[in-house]
């Protein structure tokens, strides 16, 4: 069954600049749908329009066969986000930011107090539940809102470069856990740079460049299409990114002038 | 003892922490009296002292009044009918411009933080919430903060005031009718205080583009400050004025606390012409406020909270071209080494692009204009320009603006910019430089320079070039003496330490501080005006006076450790036993 569904969504900022233009693609449940593109590609104002952020100047978002828009409240109970920035309150603790999104998100206490205490553990937060967010580090700043996305257990999940920051062993559990979430048959919308990962745990990719989708398939497909033996590469080869050897060279050459 | 609640009451407590609009409205408000970046230095203080510290100066001005209602007073002044109600009138006005002071300057503090920002929108807009309920339950945090503020900066006055003002009332009634009139007119005072603040940036933030909205910002804070300082100075020179009201004039010719002033009166049925018309200037100021306030917190609400997804962030930065060229040209003449060439960069953009810092030193300055408007005004037509000397008044203006000045600048270089960007410096300046203090002294000199030039054009333009030249020449050296004595023993880059902690030694400082500005700007200037009258004898007392302050900085400097000269990025107080190494192994 079709999780999301973008329909020919276009985005034109000040009337004419297009960030997106024309993309359509379907989010299956239990598919780990890979979004990959150079930076200014289009794809955190595409996550905007998906989240019900931003509205599309033409196209539209479709969520179990109708529109977000038409009950926004109910399509983001089902929706769990982490936004590209980890921007908290740094005024509150980690669990009390948590405990306000639960709430926020009409989650029983008990259950709620439960689930932060367990998360908190299971993310190696515990020592620091107490702590103000402005004094955390960058990494748990980005595991706080992992938690706070996947609290409410929802059944569609918008992950903007969930990965950010994160040390070696937290990233490797979130990777073991997208899998495991797809498995249980919830719809991920995976965004981001690091395409070894994204090679690994997503089903299919879109690649984006100047808001348009140039790629869309399986990532064995889109290597075997491009002729590379990794995505990365075959990222490469699609995106009109110049010669990265080149441009190596030439920063080394700046650096040691004079 | 631990008090624990019923249990009805603990659940119906539970369940309203369950509610969510509950919860929005309790982070709203949070967010509010907590808000900043987090990472710049916002006081860390609890609520209770904030709301002590904002309820002090009426109850202090509350018991300063026993003075003028204490009954041996009347009994020395022969007032037999003393008629609390009608004597009160100037003092009401004082309280007026108090609570609208304080509230207003609330309002300006948490100016960023009033309403719903880009982080609220990243953290909240995404959640089950309707749109429109994050805008009332932040309007609800915001009357909920009006009405706190409002209560508590009146709370000790009107409790203490009415007590002090009706010492010898007739009846308890008496005193009660004082006690409501009071709290009721102070309480909208200070509302109206607020909201017009509010008003102001809703009208700012729904008017203008977002760039320019952040970048004058700043500079109608600071308006707003002097405009609140400005305000306060009339309740000392006005009280008497006040007083004489009597004829009708239109509400207009009056500054707004006179209005809440003559309504307090208005309610206490005292029959003075002008009373009504001011007291329903008093009423309608405040619904026009509030209505104006509301209705541009909903445009700013729609315009930027709404559309922050759709808007990029770019903050103002860059000095052009001219600033480049100007740097550039100081770096030949001004700083010396990598330190004080990158340092001073970096201070001079932070001084006026980071509006906490900008406020600091600006607001000083303008305390500093305030002042020597002031005294220039009370001299009157004694400081004619005619004159063939200036007038000591005349000399002290300049005198005064470089004191607030340089004490503005030292005091926004102890405020930390954001801690977390310290590395830069901590990795790139060796930690034994002397520079620090060198690169302050070179700010101030450059913030100094254009004090002295424009001073140098004034006094020649009236009293001719050789007064011009002479009182510009003391003027540098006492600027130079005072950045002297302001950078004893600092030893930070400015902005990259963190704030220094209270010390036993602050609060003579500070009465330092002010006797040093008597000396520098009064009583110089009066030396010096004799000077050029009688050059010989006042001309030595003036050097003899400025070689002695160079001596003494000379001696201090000379006492001064190693280890007092080192480079610090954290500011700690010594510690209160210091363990001894006998073993002089080292």
């Amino acid at each position: 069954m079709v999780a999301l569904e973008a329909r020919h969504l276009t985005k034109c900022y000040y009337s004419t600049v297009a960030a997106v233009s024309d993309l359509s693609f379907c989010l299956q449940e239990g598919e780990v749908l890979g979004f990959v593109g150079p930076n200014g590609s289009g794809k955190s104002t595409t996550v905007k329009m998906l989240t019900g952020l931003l509205e599309p100047t033409h196209g539209q978002v479709v969520s179990r066969g109708a529109r977000i828009e038409q009950d926004l409240v109910h399509y983001r109970e089902r929706l769990g986000y982490v936004p590209e920035e980890a921007d908290l309150y740094p005024f509150l603790s980690g669990r009390e930011y948590l405990e306000l999104v639960g709430t926020l998100r009409s989650l029983p206490r008990q259950s709620l107090e439960r689930k932060i205490d367990a998360m908190l553990d299971l993310f190696s937060l515990s020592a620091h539940r107490h702590s103000a967010i402005g004094s955390y580090s960058k990494g748990m700043r980005q595991r706080v809102l992992l938690i706070a996305a996947l609290l409410h257990d929802p059944a569609l999940l918008i992950l903007d470069e969930p990965l950010s920051g994160l040390d070696v062993t937290s990233a490797m559990v979130v990777k073991n856990l997208i899998k495991k979430l797809g498995e249980q048959g919830k719809a991920i919308l995976y965004c981001s740079h690091v395409l070894e990962v994204v090679e690994k745990v997503c089903g299919t990719v879109i690649v984006l460049q100047k808001g348009r989708a140039i790629a869309y398939g399986p990532p064995s497909e889109l290597m075997k299409t491009a002729g590379q033996a990794s995505l990365e590469h075959a990222f490469a080869h699609l995106v009109e990114g110049g010669d990265s050897a080149q441009t190596a060279r030439d920063i080394a050459s700046v650096m040691s002038a004079a | 003892m631990i008090l624990t609640l019923e249990e009805p009451q603990r659940s119906r407590w539970e369940s309203l922490n369950e509610n969510g609009f509950y919860r929005l409205v309790r982070h709203c408000a949070d967010r509010v009296f907590y808000g900043g970046d987090g990472t710049s230095c916002d006081v860390e203080m609890g609520i209770g002292a904030v709301l002590a510290i904002f309820s002090t100066p009426g109850t202090f001005a509350a018991v300063a009044l026993a003075v003028k209602y204490g009954t041996v007073f009347h009994f020395l002044r022969n007032e037999a009918h003393f008629n609390a109600y009608v004597a009160s009138f100037p003092d009401e006005y004082f309280f007026a411009v108090l609570s609208m002071t304080i509230a207003g300057a609330v309002a300006v503090w948490k100016w960023d933080s009033l309403l719903p920002d880009r982080r609220d929108h990243a953290n909240l807009a995404h959640l089950p919430i309707l749109g429109g309920r994050i805008l009332v339950a932040n309007l609800l945090a915001l009357v909920i903060l009006v009405v706190i503020v409002a209560v508590d900066v009146n709370a000790g006055s009107a409790i203490l005031f009415p007590l002090i003002a009706c010492w010898t009332a007739p009846t308890i009634g008496y005193i009660v009718v004082f006690f409501f009139t009071h709290a009721v007119a102070m309480m909208l005072a200070a509302v109206f205080g607020f909201v017009a603040v509010l008003a102001i940036l809703g009208i700012l933030m729904a008017s203008l583009p977002y760039r320019v909205f952040r970048k004058c910002s700043v500079y109608v804070r600071t308006t707003l400050l002097i405009l609140f300082v400005a305000l306060l100075m009339t309740s000392f020179s006005e009280g008497g004025k006040i007083e004489t009201i009597h004829s009708a004039v239109a509400w207009t010719n009056f500054p707004p606390p006179v209005w809440f002033a003559a309504l307090c009166q208005w309610l206490r049925g005292i029959d003075n012409a002008p009373f009504p018309a001011l007291s329903l200037a008093a009423v309608l100021g405040t619904v026009a406020v509030l209505v104006i306030a509301t209705g541009a917190y909903a445009l700013s609400y729609r315009r930027c909270f709404l559309r922050s997804a759709e808007t990029m962030v770019i903050l103002p930065a860059g000095g052009g071209a001219v600033a480049a060229h100007v740097l550039r040209a100081l770096d030949g003449v001004l700083l010396r080494g990598p330190v004080q060439r990158g340092g001073f960069r970096f201070v001079i953009k932070t001084l006026f692009r980071s509006e906490t810092h900008a406020l600091t030193w600006i607001g000083f300055t303008a305390v500093g204009v305030m002042i020597a408007s002031n005294d220039l005004l009370l001299a009157g037509s004694k400081t004619a320009a005619s004159s063939h000397v200036p007038s000591a008044v005349v000399l002290g203006l300049p005198l005064i603006l470089t004191y607030f000045l340089m004490f503005g600048l030292r005091v926004a270089f102890e405020i930390p910019g954001p801690l977390r960007a310290n590395w830069t410096f901590r990795l790139g300046v060796d930690p034994g430089t002397r520079e620090c203090a060198a690169l302050a002294r070179r700010v101030m000199i450059a913030f100094e320079v254009p004090l002295l030039a424009v001073s140098l054009v004034l006094y020649a333009h009236f009293w001719g070039w050789e007064i011009a030249i002479v009182h510009t020449l003391l003027l540098a050296a006492m600027a130079g003496l005072l950045i002297e004595t302001l950078l004893l023993g600092f030893r930070k880059i400015p902005f990259t330490c963190t704030a220094p902690p209270f010390k036993q030694t602050t609060s003579v400082a500070v009465i330092l501080d002010v006797l040093g500005l008597f000396g520098f700007s009064a009583a110089v200037p009066a030396l010096e005006r004799h000077a050029f009258v009688d050059p010989l004898r006042s001309a030595t007392g003036i050097a003899l006076m400025l070689l002695m302050w160079w001596v003494c900085l000379y001696g201090t400097r000379k006492n001064q450790i190693e280890p007092e000269r080192r480079l610090i990025f954290e500011d700690a107080l010594p510690p209160v036993l210091e363990v001894l190494d006998l073993t002089f192994r080292k």
